[in-house]
Order: structure tokens, then sequence, then C-alpha cells
């Protein structure tokens, strides 16, 4: 599973033609140096810069806002209102101070998020590798239909469920309260979840845990210690994805929380008042939202590129 | 080391009604080295995972030893099985790989070293322990997924089908391995395939499966000198068989144009009783003779050499019946074992008689061996 792990068989590989030809870095498309190059090679050279420049663009339109944020939060307020837009400035850390001094200090808001976001992803991968390797075994009439309905009704919009979900949660006293937003937050992660892990295990040769039950195992020994370590990518990767769903919450965490529970986006919200916007505030807490998140998205790269690509676990 | 009973045993698979296995009774001996063959779809690797506990027994019951095994997870059974894909854990060890199954009903550390390491010197694996199966070739995981199953000191080995993934050199070198392997441990095997020459090679005896049930168990020898029906007489065996429908008039059957063969006496009773003057003759390609013009007479029969495939150590003709007059026959192959130093050639007329008394005679309506 580890990339990082290089094959050392016995047998020695041999640089085949192929990768010869590869070598030369124009693929293996390309022409013998001092042959006249073909439309293949011509076209395939085209695609590839039109390629280039659209991932250029992708890649623009996802950082320059972001960039655009994290600057800004180390600006003045006139540097950050300024109608010229300021590249070079002195840099601040007012708008952070201001954040976590004052009245309305952003700590608990923090502690909100990581509590209700953390615990519902951890949930969510918890209870969906379990039902996801239930749904990956079973051997049944209507398996697909289930698997649908159970991603389907992660496809229904927020605002549908919101207004019965709250109904509910008032009865079971569970408005303003971190147990009702890591419920509600399940409501959209465990379908997900379920329909992920349950592609991960798929994947996993039924020969692999059949070979631990004669070995001496039970199900829940085979599924633990042989189909669990292979899944490790599956349940990062879906660890992760949950966390961000949560992390980034607006919708019901404006309907459920109160200030025993509000998270981070319900805090930027509350600097957007009728009396203006505080734009260097609001760039921080931004960055306080999104920063976390990339840093576990860098951290858990590998196994994010693998599981998302899926395949990563038959053992060649 | 236990004897291994199947008595009825029967699987039918959800939403179908032909049973996967049906009645299948089988008794294995004690360190009898047993292979179940036939062909895709026969029901052999559903008996064996019964026998696994890996598939349910919906009708009859499975011993190993005195105990009735029927009903037992798989875990209780104390087998060990090797799989077609091995299924090596990827995420250990060649040595964890190998020790799995001790650590799991909790050997000491020391004694699990100990059994992994004489079975890795066995099988020739010791420099590969620290390994990851991926780091292996094909043969090399092969015999690793062999180690597990040999630490474990089973009281049964299953194998399901586990040289298929091999090229076919390796395939042959393994198989005498195995099997050399196996009477060396003295366990009791029972190894599934689809390749007959594999059946005959390794099997003290072998069992073959058709749709669901058991055709014949018997030593390699005997199936192939005396098969029970058609089936057998057609999948055992390389090249195949020769068989054909033929019909009877008076005491013989009636070959080709004026080629005749009598029948005994038995045989005649047979079909009386059965009511038919159909018969189904097969011989194998080497039990004929290529006789020379002057020689023939009424047992010989012309054949039109359509391919000759050469081995060196053998050449095998095949050929149409020249002058067959049933429609039926002339599309029938005829295979023949030829002298490899001075094969016929190609588009020749051969004269060929069946060496008397290596006829096979089958019945042509239930396709049973009759008597000779």
């Amino acid at each position: 599973m580890s990339t990082s792990m290089t094959p050392r068989s016995s047998v020695p590989r041999q640089a085949g033609p192929d990768q010869a030809v590869r070598g030369n870095g124009h693929g293996i498309l390309a022409a013998p140096p001092g042959m006249p190059q073909s439309p293949l090679e011509e076209s395939s050279r085209r695609s590839r810069w039109v390629v280039g420049i659209l991932l250029a663009v992708a890649l623009l339109w996802t950082l320059v806002p972001l960039l655009w944020m994290l600057l800004s939060s180390f600006k003045n307020r006139t540097d950050v209102t300024s109608a010229t837009p300021q590249v070079l400035f002195a840099p601040t850390l007012d708008n952070y101070r201001n954040l976590f001094t004052g009245s309305n200090n952003l700590g608990p808001y923090i502690w909100h998020s990581v509590l209700a976001a953390g615990i519902s992803a951890l949930l969510a991968v918890c209870l969906g590798a379990l039902a996801g390797y239930g749904l990956a075994r079973t051997q049944m009439r209507g398996k697909k239909h289930l698997a649908f309905w159970i991603i389907s009704t992660r496809m229904a919009p927020i605002a549908a469920v919101v207004v019965p979900l709250f109904l509910i949660f008032r009865g079971l006293g569970l408005i303003d309260s971190i147990p009702g937003l890591v419920l509600a937050y399940l409501t959209f992660n465990l379908p997900f979840a379920i329909w992920l892990m349950s592609a991960f295990f798929a994947e996993v040769p039924a020969s692999l845990e059949e070979s631990a039950l004669v070995a001496g195992c039970t199900r829940w020994q085979a599924f633990r210690t042989v189909i669990l370590p292979l899944t490790k990518s599956g349940l990062v990767t879906t660890f992760v994805l949950c966390l961000v769903f949560a992390w980034n919450d607006y919708a019901f965490a404006v309907v459920f929380s109160g200030p025993n529970s509000q998270t981070l986006p319900i805090a930027a919200s509350q600097l957007v008042t009728q009396t203006g916007i505080d734009w260097g505030q609001l760039t921080a807490i931004g960055t306080i939202v999104v920063v976390p998140m990339m840093l576990a998205g860098l951290a858990v790269r590998r196994w994010l590129v693998t599981g998302l690509t899926l395949g990563a676990v038959t053992g060649e | 080391m236990a004897r291994v009973l199947y008595d009825e045993a029967t699987r039918v698979y959800p939403g179908s009604t032909q049973p996967a296995v049906d009645a299948l009774d089988l008794d294995i001996a004690d360190g009898e080295f047993l292979v179940l063959v036939g062909p895709s779809g026969c029901g052999k690797s559903t008996s064996l995972r019964m026998l696994a506990g890996l598939e349910r027994v919906d009708g009859g019951r499975i011993a190993i030893g005195e105990r009735d095994v029927t009903h037992l997870p798989p875990r209780d059974r104390d087998i060990a099985m090797v799989f077609q894909n091995y299924a090596l854990y990827p995420h250990m060890s060649v040595a964890d790989n190998m020790g799995f199954a001790l650590r799991v009903i909790k050997v000491p550390k020391d004694e699990r070293n100990r059994r992994v390491l004489e079975a890795a010197r066995l099988l020739d694996l010791e420099e590969f322990l620290d390994r990851k199966p991926k780091a292996l070739s094909g043969g090399q995981r092969q015999r690793v997924a062999m180690g597990r199953a040999i630490v474990r000191e089973p009281k049964v080995f299953l194998m399901d089908e586990p040289l298929s993934n091999l090229d076919a050199k390796l395939r042959v070198q393994t198989r005498t391995q195995v099997a050399a392997l196996q009477r060396r441990l003295g366990t009791t095997t029972v190894y599934v395939t689809h390749d007959q020459v594999e059946a005959m090679t390794m099997g003290d005896r072998v069992a073959v499966l058709k749709d669901g049930l058991l055709q014949q168990v018997d030593t390699p020898l005997r199936l192939y000198q005396q098969p029970a029906n058609v089936f057998v007489a057609g999948f055992i065996g390389s090249p195949s068989m020769n068989l054909a429908e033929y019909r009877v008039e008076g005491e013989e059957a009636v070959l080709s144009g004026g080629t005749r063969t009598r029948l005994t006496r038995e045989t005649l009773k047979a079909l009386r009783d059965e009511g038919t003057d159909r018969v189904i003759l097969g011989f194998r390609p080497e039990a004929v003779e290529v006789v020379g013009d002057a020689d023939k007479d009424h047992t010989t029969f012309p054949v039109t050499v359509t391919v000759v495939e050469e081995l060196g150590s053998d050449a095998f003709l095949y050929g149409q019946y020249a002058d067959a007059t049933d429609p039926a026959l002339r599309e029938e192959t005829v295979i023949a074992r030829v002298d490899p130093t001075a094969p016929p050639s190609k588009g020749a007329r051969v004269f060929l008689r069946i060496v008397p008394g290596k006829e096979q005679l089958f019945s042509a309506g239930t396709g049973l061996r009759l008597p000779t």
C-alpha cells in the first residue's frame, strides 16, 4: 500500500523498450530522433498545451481568492478597504488579536467546530465502515438499490430536512448542543461514509477474509486484523472528507446551534452586521477556517490520492 | 491428520433449483491426496468450500476425523486452505503471513518463529521472510501460501487450484513439489483443479464431478482404463478418447463402411436388456494401430489425415472416417497415436485397426459403461 515501498523482486527488472522510449520526455508516441514528426505527435503536443493552460486557469481560480484572503487578514483597516488593491503593505496581527480578545472571543467557536466536526466525522467513519463492510459483503437481491437509496439520502438539499430535524431536535432537547450538531452532521456524513467505505471494501478480495476465517479468526477478528488495515486509505479519505463537510457546514449550525454550540462559520457570519462588515476580521476567520482543512488534506495527501482513485488494496 | 467424509453433502445456492453439489459421497482416507476435478461449474470448488466451512451445507453432513463439522464455523475445523489467488495479506511480511494462524490461536512467539522458520526452510523461503508479498514473484507467493498452510499443522489441507496462476513450466515443477511435500507430511489433502493432467499426476485418487454430481472416484489409472461413463472417458486422458455412437448389427458394431467390431456376449445381453441397437464405442488414441494396405480386412477402417501433431516422443494423427455412411460419423474426428519416427503426412489415407480388447463400450441411452 505504501507508495514509498520499492518492489524488490528477485527477478531483476529490465528496462523494457517502452520505458526507454518514455524516458525521452515526449511520451510513448514520440518519434525517434531525426524522423519527421507525425500528425499524431503534433496533436498530442497541442493537447498537452491546452491541458496545461486549462490547469493553470483552474489553479489561479482556486488559489487567488484564498491567497487574497490570507493577505487581507494581515492588513490594517485602511489597507483592507483601500480602493486600489494593496499587495505590499505593513503586516499586522491586529485582526487575529481582536478575534481572541473582547466580549466575543473566537476560542469557544473553534472548540465547538472541532468537537462537532471531529466527533461526527469519527462516528461517520466507524459506523460507515461497519455498514459499508456489511453492504459490500452481503449477497442479496436489490443490493444495488439499497446502496443507491443510502447515497440518495445524501442528495436531498439540507433546506428540505432542516425544519423536520429542528422539530425533532427540539423535542429531544438537542437544540444548542454539540451532540445535536454531531447528529445533524451525521445525516449527511453517514450515507456518504457508508457508500464510500463499501466501495473500498468491495475492492478487497473476499478470499483474504476467508483465508483469515480458515486460519482461526472470527468474523470480527478477520475484519479488524486483515480487512481494516487494508482499507486504511479508505478510512483516512472518508474521515477527511466527512471532517471537511462538517467543518464547513453553515446551514445546520445556523438553525440548531446557540451560544453553547456555535461554530466558526457562524462566527464569521456574525461579523457581517447591519453597521458594516469588518473585512479584516472576516478574512482572518476565513483563514482560520480554511487552513486546518488544507493542512489535514496535505497531511493525508498520500492516502487521499490512492483513496480517491481506489484500487490500492489488491496487494499486487 | 484425519479421515474426511462427505455423506450426501448437498449445496443449493439461493435462487437456484439445481443443486451446485448434489448428494456428494466421498470417503477420503487419512493421509490421502484426493483430487476433485471437472469442468468449470461442476461443483468442485463448492465441495471444497463446504469442507472449509465457507459454504453452507444444505443437506447431508461432512465429518473431519470423528467430528461432524457440518455446521461448524471454519475456524473450528482445524484445516488450512491454499487459495487460487493465494490470498496473502498484503500488509504483512512473509513471516507474519505464515505465522498468522498461529498468532490467532495464541501460540507463544518462540514456538511460532520456530515453526515459521522450519516451513520457510522446507520451501526455500528463508531469505524472503521479511519481505511483503508484493515484492515476491508468482512462484514465491505460491510457496508462501503453501507455507502458511504447513505452519498450521492442520488435520486437512484444502487446495483450490493453487497452481493455476503459475506459468506452464513452473506449474509442472511445482506440481511434483506439492505432491512430494504432501507425501512427506502425510497430511490428508483435498485438491481442486480443472486440469485433468494435474489431477492424474498428483492424486492418490481422483474424483470426477460434473453438474454437481460425482461421476467416479478412483485411482488415476483405473479412471483411465475403466471409466464409469462416457463423460469420464472423454474427460480423462489427453488427447481424449475417440467416442462415437454406432449401429449394432447381429453380434457386431458397424464402425464405418464394411468395418465391424465383434461385441461380447455380456455386452450384447446388456444392449438387449436395454432394448437398443445403438452403442457408444470408445478407443484411446494409443489403442489403434496403423496397418498397411496389404493387411486391411473387416476390422480396419480408412481415415483421411487432416492434422498431424508431432511432439517428438509422440505423434498424433487427427483424421476423418473416409468411408463413413452415417452422416453423423462423417463429422467425427479420429485421433490416433502413430509412430513419431514415421508419421503419415497430411491428406494421406491410412488404415487403422482398434487393438482387440482395447475398445470401451458405453450405453447410448445412459452413457454408463457396458460389461465386456
